[in-house]
């Protein structure tokens, strides 16, 4: 564990700390798991923009500069968020081994996917609304991306539209679509999209019925709500209370959509073997194994864990990405391990530019990659092409 | 770990509000003891910290805490992308069709929880579509708590003491109406651990003229002997907390029971059930239903008959949107392939 670690870990409770103690004996001495911090372990003053040295330290920021409302739609997981929890553990799980030998200046992050040449296999995977954390919303969030040299995934449900979004900058833009039960009400978005000259279509199958108990916690209790939620929805098709939302998925929706999108199609969700080959029965060109960073069903499995099944029912017919947890370079090497050839940042880009705006965003997707170029020294990797399995150990339960 | 997200949000408000840094943040002021009105609670362990509220410690010591450590490390495999429009939660049971696969288990004295005891418990598990186990330790007649539910009440005794009372009574409550009889084996009406008396088991059972299930069964060794004792149906149950030697929870020997009963009759189990996630596991690993102990308890002390109605139709929800999500919208998908658990 760094000194950053040990700075972030003052002000704990003494049962924190001791928790602390005992993960900081348990695991790697190199490069050791973080929970997300807040509002666990409060920095005593707030950091500025300077100061700022790992994804964590923008969490306290934003949080700050928001309403409590806003801040818990960012971080907040299904039900008991368990698998919020578990996505974090889950790098406890895996410890990089050997290596060395590298410096950090001859180590190269570029790498290729659908043809395209990307300078790190980090991406920003999309979010919604991302003006609610700062006025520069998502035209921020692209040029931060554009200026890292990094692709970033706009999300169906942006604060500004895709064509805007566009403009704002240069870079590479993917775009993410929630499938309406309409089939011709997804044409013309995606139409827009591609129009606008989106590299992939990226198609979320997950979060079907999620429960955010913090967002009710903020009605109930005085906070400023987001937007109104009710317990149960009005007019449910079942007697369970359960809202329509997106129940109505089947398999056949990739079936559906293909002919409307001509520019590689991915579906974002997967988390075991068996999910992954129907996607390929049904055209994808692309995975993204996904637990909407723990937003989606409570209890399932952290991504980390399931990768490598993904990873082996895949066997490289398409790419495989991942998500959900991912907050320092070291949690990327360990899934490209693993056989990701890529990895999005959820969370930690939000937390950049809800802390800072535009220059936030750019410097935690920089911070994240610098870590990265540090931990394939570390392991004595410099290319994306000859990090392999031989790297991790993993000891997942 | 007992996380209530509803006092670490009342401390964090507490906590910023009196940080200089943080006066942005809407002034929550100091945390008050408050009853929170029924509707607000958002999941099921809010109502144990309510009931905190409103009992004296003696008598919340009594329905307080849980096991949740068996369920942490048990994740949920989903089969993704299944038609869940039509979910179904419906599941037979001697011959009743259940809204879903809940039932509200037996606890005795319930007056001294709430004013209207066993009568709001019974109110509250009719409008939640719900049978009720009632004791045969309830404050109230049995005849009164049946006449008081439009669902099905079972009825639920000891194999110790005065058989001969004891069958009287149960005759009583079948005459009242009780479609099942649920004798508890393993441990007295004190809660003292004792040795089961297999013959006054199948005695009662013989006499009941109603369907019995056996409550206590925690190996396959106990199942087959209740089997063999005339049981039609047995319940996984560590009489909420009084663990077997060897640390073993109800959840973590449901699988080897249910194995080893092989469908012959239905297999129900109690124990630290919270969230709509545990009942699935539960029924993953070979349940027919799941009995609630503590949690209509906690609605109840907190809010009579409302709150053991909200405590229910929470868990049914829940139980009905992760049926969704892991793609088993109806209760005959539920397979063992849903859970997994870890090794360590
Ligand atoms: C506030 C927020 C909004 C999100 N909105 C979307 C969305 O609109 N579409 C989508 O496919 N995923 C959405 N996600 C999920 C992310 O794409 C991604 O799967 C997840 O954030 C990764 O986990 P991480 O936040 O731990 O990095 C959202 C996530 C967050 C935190």
């Amino acid at each position: 564990m760094g000194s950053i670690e040990q700075q972030w870990r003052r002000g704990f409770s003494r049962r924190q700390a001791l928790c602390g103690l005992a993960s900081f004996l348990a695991a790697s001495p190199l490069l050791h798991a973080q929970r997300d911090p807040y509002p666990l372990g409060p920095h005593r003053r707030v950091l500025g923009f300077d100061e700022m040295r790992t994804a964590f330290d923008f969490e306290p920021v934003f949080h700050d500069n928001v309403p409590l409302a806003i801040y818990d739609y960012t971080a907040h997981g299904t039900d008991s968020e368990f698998t919020l929890y578990r996505n974090r553990d889950a790098f406890d799980w895996v410890e990089l081994v050997g290596g060395g030998g590298v410096t950090p200046a001859e180590v190269d992050t570029s790498t290729e996917l659908f043809g395209v040449r990307m300078d790190s296999p980090i991406m920003l995977a999309p979010t919604a609304r991302q003006r609610d954390l700062h006025p520069d919303g998502e035209l921020g969030m692209h040029r931060a991306a554009t200026s890292a040299a990094m692709t970033m995934i706009v999300s169906n449900v942006s604060s500004f539209p895709f064509p805007q979004i566009a403009e704002a900058a240069d870079g590479p833009l993917w775009f993410q679509r929630y499938a309406t039960r309409d089939l011709e009400g997804n044409r013309q978005v995606l139409d827009m999209a591609q129009d606008a000259g989106c590299q992939t279509v990226v198609v979320t199958i997950d979060q079907q019925a999620s429960y955010y108990e913090r967002d009710l916690h903020d009605r109930n209790l005085g906070g400023a709500p987001r937007r109104a939620r009710r317990r149960t929805p009005q007019n449910p098709p079942n007697p369970y209370r359960v809202g329509a939302g997106r129940l109505w998925y089947e398999w056949t929706l990739f079936d559906d959509l293909r002919p409307m999108i001509e520019v590689p199609m991915l579906a974002k969700g997967i988390l075991t073997g068996e999910g992954a080959r129907k996607c390929l029965e049904h055209g994808v060109d692309g995975i993204i194994v996904s637990n909407h960073g723990g937003r989606s069903l409570d209890y399932g499995p952290s991504t980390l864990e399931v990768l490598e099944e993904v990873v082996e029912a895949v066997s490289g017919r398409v790419p495989v990405l991942i998500d959900s947890g991912f907050r320092r370079g070291a949690d990327v090497l360990k899934a490209l391990a693993l056989g990701a050839v890529a990895v999005c940042l959820g969370r930690a880009s939000r937390w950049g530019l809800g802390a800072f705006g535009e220059p936030g965003a750019r410097k935690v997707i920089e911070i994240i990659n610098t870590e990265l170029v540090h931990a394939m020294a570390a392991v004595g990797r410099t290319t994306i092409a000859a990090i392999d399995r031989s790297i991790v150990r993993t000891s997942f339960p | 770990m007992k996380v209530d997200r509803r006092q670490t949000l009342r401390r964090l408000g507490g906590f910023m509000a009196g940080a200089p840094l943080m006066t942005q943040q809407p002034r929550q002021g100091a945390p008050a003891a408050r009853l929170a009105p029924v509707g607000e609670l958002v999941n099921v362990p809010e109502f144990e910290a309510m009931a905190e509220l409103v009992l004296s410690p003696d008598r919340f010591t009594t329905i307080s805490g849980g096991h949740r450590g068996s369920f942490d490390r048990m994740t949920l495999r989903q089969r993704l992308m299944v038609y869940a429009m039509d979910l179904d939660l419906t599941t037979q049971l001697f011959g009743y069709d259940m809204f879903a696969p809940i039932l509200v288990g037996p606890v005795g004295h319930q007056r001294e929880l709430h004013a209207d005891g066993e009568l709001a418990t019974a109110r509250g598990a009719s409008a939640a579509k719900t049978v009720m186990v009632a004791s045969r330790q309830s404050s109230y007649p049995i005849d009164q708590i049946v006449a008081d539910s439009s669902a099905p009440v079972w009825y639920q005794v000891y194999a110790e003491g005065d058989i001969g009372a004891t069958r009287d009574d149960v005759a009583q409550a079948v005459d009242a109406g009780c479609s099942v009889l649920c004798v508890t084996v393993g441990v007295s009406s004190l809660q003292t651990p004792v040795r089961t008396d297999w013959r006054a088991v199948e005695q009662l059972g013989q006499a009941a003229g109603v369907p019995v299930v056996v409550k206590g069964i925690m190996s396959p060794n106990d199942a087959e002997t209740a089997l063999q004792h005339g049981a039609e149906g047995v319940v996984v149950s560590s009489h909420g907390g009084l663990v077997t030697g060897d640390g073993a929870l109800p959840i973590d020997v449901l699988p080897a029971v249910a194995d080893a009963v092989n469908g012959r009759v239905p297999v129900l189990v109690d124990g630290s059930f919270r969230r709509g996630t545990d009942i699935l596991k539960g029924l993953a690993l070979g349940a027919t239903a799941v009995m609630l102990g503590r949690p209509p308890m906690w609605g109840l002390a907190a809010y009579g008959a409302s709150g053991v109605q909200t405590v229910l139709e929470l868990l049914q929800t829940d139980l009905a949107r992760n049926m969704a999500m892991t793609g088993r919208p109806t209760i005959d998908m539920i397979d063992r392939e849903l859970v997994r658990i870890d090794s360590r």
